[in-house]
């Protein structure tokens, strides 16, 4: 708890007890072995991606590294695949609160493409240094791409908005993030009688 | 998949379509009253274990059916709004719980615009009374000055957060009132049920039934009472028995595996949402109904209402522990709820504000996503601040009933198939004008409680209104007070889809009030809707 003030706390909270969990954790296949990974590992194991090529993978790493530094490491490509892997009805995606029709993956799919093509085709995007991508980014925010951006593609600024969050997702929004933050991430709360 | 597999073969008393909010408390109260009773849910058999802490996990409880088209120029947000499985979305509801405002009731009546619901405040009010007994609401009746008269709440109100307190400092420096939130979530231990732990996690469902929900009491008691809830079971239309003239039961297919299904019943409630209740009248089209069961009048799926939602947001000089509290709201704000203001005349409509939500890090709702403006190596200052100092609000604006905006069929009706849904959605001018008025006075609430730079979102929507709508007219609605289809003597629809206005106030209060309402209705006029019964 971050907190200086304990008048603000609110009462119930020295009452709470915690099960341990919450992390973010799925399946991946390393080296031949189905192994239950947190997106972060499974990218520094190198886990084999299901749905997503190489190429796009690398493309969306580095679009979603600098929208949210950290988010590479902390796993968003791995993180994007296993969603992308599962039943439409068991995906994370925030995609799915946003109305976007499925298949999801052609969503990302289409994005990283049209990234590639602004930036000289295939592993273009990656190529640029770290000052070209954020400019390449900062127009795609403000819609500024016109009709360099293809019709193919989730409108620029829709496709900034959605990796941004994802990206926000995995850096942020588990024990891990919140603590990089200075906050508790106070998961499961133990139930005070079996219902 | 079924609680049991061999009773699916007999007829019961009633079928209900939807295990959410609606369908839970009607199964509760009619097996409770004696009444054999079967609820077809489309989505999961959640339990409360699964109900894991995490803005991510939490996605998974959204709808997962068909996908559902949603157009306009202002096009609902049905992926957030919409819940599937055991509990709907009242499983991972926040719990945020007023009274309609009397004149919420009589809009037609009073202003000339919109419409009037078939009954005034008056008649809903031993149904609110009843109904917080029951579920435990937490708040202070007489802080709320703009309360209409009803019994105090059973609980105290929840402690505030400095985020809470902040922001009220704000209120207060203007003149304006406000009063802690009434919440359908425990300040203290009530009827064997937890309190509250403040720890924020309401959206992803709250474990411990602190917040009320389905899975708390209504779907146990239910089933101790012989209800059968059967999941995975999605519902594709409603069987019109020719002869009878009556309701016969309904199809349904399973979800996985796709077998479909025939469940026969005296008497039948759809309570599957304020979208899928007309998208099933829809899709049950025969010789009698060529424009889908109740829709003589093309009434069915029109008139649908979402509130239009506004954030405010700004950083305070305090710690605010934004990620702490509940998901709903603090503090409740309503000095300018009035419906038409003669400093704004563009502007009509009522609106209010949820002060001091928990905002975790991440998601639609969280810290981020307030400043999607924010990114690259700004990203992670910020978010360090921000998560500390953070502090926001919601106005809630009221949308107006307007035929245009509706549900409808994308696709032709096939009644053995799920229907493909389309919804069509704009606010009204004035609406938006509320929207504007509504933006301009938050902000000056955010300055005078100190913030620095405080920002604001644009037009969002929350909850899902009207569509089925009630009224005294058959030619000018589809079902009458109590929710009955007019001309069928045993179709019964429950849910917030009955608003014939939507008034700006969260609306699952007055939801369980008109379902509890409607229960002592079919309970003591059974026999006027199943002779033989
Ligand atoms: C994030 C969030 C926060 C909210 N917070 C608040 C709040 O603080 N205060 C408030 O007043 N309201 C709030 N609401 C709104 C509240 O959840 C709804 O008003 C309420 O759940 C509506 O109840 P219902 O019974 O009409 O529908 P639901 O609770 O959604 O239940 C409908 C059920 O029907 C099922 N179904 C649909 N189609 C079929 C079919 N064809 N066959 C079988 N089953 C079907 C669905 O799967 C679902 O389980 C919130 C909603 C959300 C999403
Ligand atoms: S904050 Fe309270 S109501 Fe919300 S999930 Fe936690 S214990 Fe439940």
């Amino acid at each position: 708890m971050g907190g200086s003030d304990d008048r603000a706390v609110p009462a119930g909270w020295t009452r709470r007890s915690l099960i341990g969990g919450g992390a973010l954790a799925f399946t991946y296949l390393v080296a031949g072995r189905w192994r239950r990974l947190t997106p972060r590992e499974a990218r520094a194991e190198g886990a084999a991606l299901r749905v997503l090529s190489v190429d796009d993978a690398r493309t969306l790493e580095a679009a979603g590294e600098t929208l949210a530094p950290g988010a590479a490491r902390a796993g968003l490509v791995h993180y994007l695949d296993a969603q992308l892997a599962a039943e439409p009805a068991e995906s994370l995606l925030i995609l799915r609160y946003l109305d976007v029709p499925p298949p999801h993956a052609d969503f990302y799919r289409s994005g990283a493409t049209a990234l590639d093509r602004l930036t000289g085709g295939k592993g273009g995007f990656t190529a640029l240094d770290a000052s070209a991508r954020q400019a390449l980014i900062g127009k795609l925010a403000a819609g500024g791409l016109g009709k360099a951006w293809p019709s193919s593609a989730p409108p620029a600024p829709l496709f900034h908005f959605v990796l941004r969050a994802d990206a926000v997702d995995v850096l942020y929004g588990t024990p891990e993030g919140f603590a990089r933050l200075g906050i508790d991430y106070v998961p499961h709360i133990e139930p005070l009688r079996p219902w | 998949m079924a609680d049991t597999r061999s009773p699916l073969q007999s007829k019961t008393e009633v079928l209900i379509v939807g295990a959410g909010a609606a369908g839970s408390w009607l199964a509760r109260r009619l097996a409770m009253a004696g009444r054999s009773v079967r609820v077809l849910e489309a989505g999961p058999g959640w339990k409360l274990d699964d109900l894991a802490s995490s803005q991510i996990w939490a996605r998974r409880l959204r709808w997962g059916g068909p996908l559902v088209e949603t157009t306009g120029r202002n096009p609902f947000g049905y992926g957030f709004n919409a819940g599937w499985g055991l509990g709907g979305a009242a499983l991972h509801h926040y719990g945020t719980w007023l009274r309609f405002d009397p004149h919420d009731f009589a809009m037609k009546t009073r202003f000339g615009r919109g419409r009037d619901w078939p009954f005034g405040y008056e008649t809903l009010r031993p149904f609110y009374d009843r109904v917080q007994r029951d579920v435990g609401i937490s708040g202070d009746a007489g802080a709320e000055v703009w309360r209409p008269p009803g019994d105090p709440y059973p609980l105290p109100a929840l402690s505030p957060t400095s985020q809470g307190e902040s922001i009220a400092r704000g209120f207060r420096a203007l003149g304006e009132h406000v009063a802690p939130m009434p919440m359908a979530i425990l300040s203290r231990e009530y009827r064997g049920r937890a309190a509250c732990l403040y720890d924020g996690w309401c959206d992803a469902g709250c474990p411990i039934g602190a917040l009320y929900n389905p899975l708390v009491r209504d779907i146990p008691e239910a089933r101790s009472a012989g209800a059968e809830f059967v999941t995975g079971a999605q519902v594709t239309s409603l069987l019109w028995d020719k002869g009878a003239g009556r309701i016969a039961g309904a199809l349904w297919r399973e979800r996985d595996g796709g077998v479909l299904h025939r469940a026969e019943a005296d008497l039948v409630i759809l309570a599957a949402s304020a979208v899928h209740n007309p998208a099933l009248l829809l899709n049950s089209v025969s010789s009698r109904w060529p424009r889908g069961i109740g829709n003589e009048h093309d009434l069915v799926g029109r008139f649908f209402m979402t509130h239009a939602v506004l954030g405010i947001y700004g950083l305070m000089v305090e710690e605010t522990f934004p990620h702490l509290g509940v998901s709903g709201a603090q503090f409740s704000a309503r000095d300018d709820y009035a419906k038409a203001r003669g400093d704004d005349e563009a502007a009509f409509g009522s609106y209010h504000w949820l002060i001091a939500p928990a905002a975790k890090p991440d998601d639609l709702l969280g810290i981020a996503i307030s400043r999607p403006d924010v990114w690259g190596a700004a990203l992670d200052p910020f978010m360090k601040r921000a998560a500390r100092h953070f502090a926001s609000m919601i106005a809630m604006v009221e949308d107006l009933p307007q035929a245009r905006n509706r549900v409808m069929l994308a696709e032709p009706p096939r009644p053995d198939s799920p229907p493909s849904v389309r919804i069509e959605h704009a606010f009204a001018p004035e609406t938006l004008a509320v929207w504007s008025r509504a933006k301009r006075r938050g902000l000056a609430v955010f300055r005078a409680a100190g913030a620095n730079e405080p920002w604001s979102s644009g037009v969002n929507t929350a909850h899902m209104m009207g569509g089925t709508i009630i009224g005294r007219d058959p030619r000018d609605s589809v079902a009458n007070e109590w929710g009955r289809v007019h001309g069928i003597p045993n179709l019964f629809i429950a849910g917030t889809g009955l608003y014939p206005a939507a008034g700006a106030l969260n609306p699952t209060f007055t939801l369980y009030a008109l379902a509890e309402r409607t229960a002592e209705y079919l309970i003591n006029h059974w026999r006027d809707h199943v002779p033989s019964g």
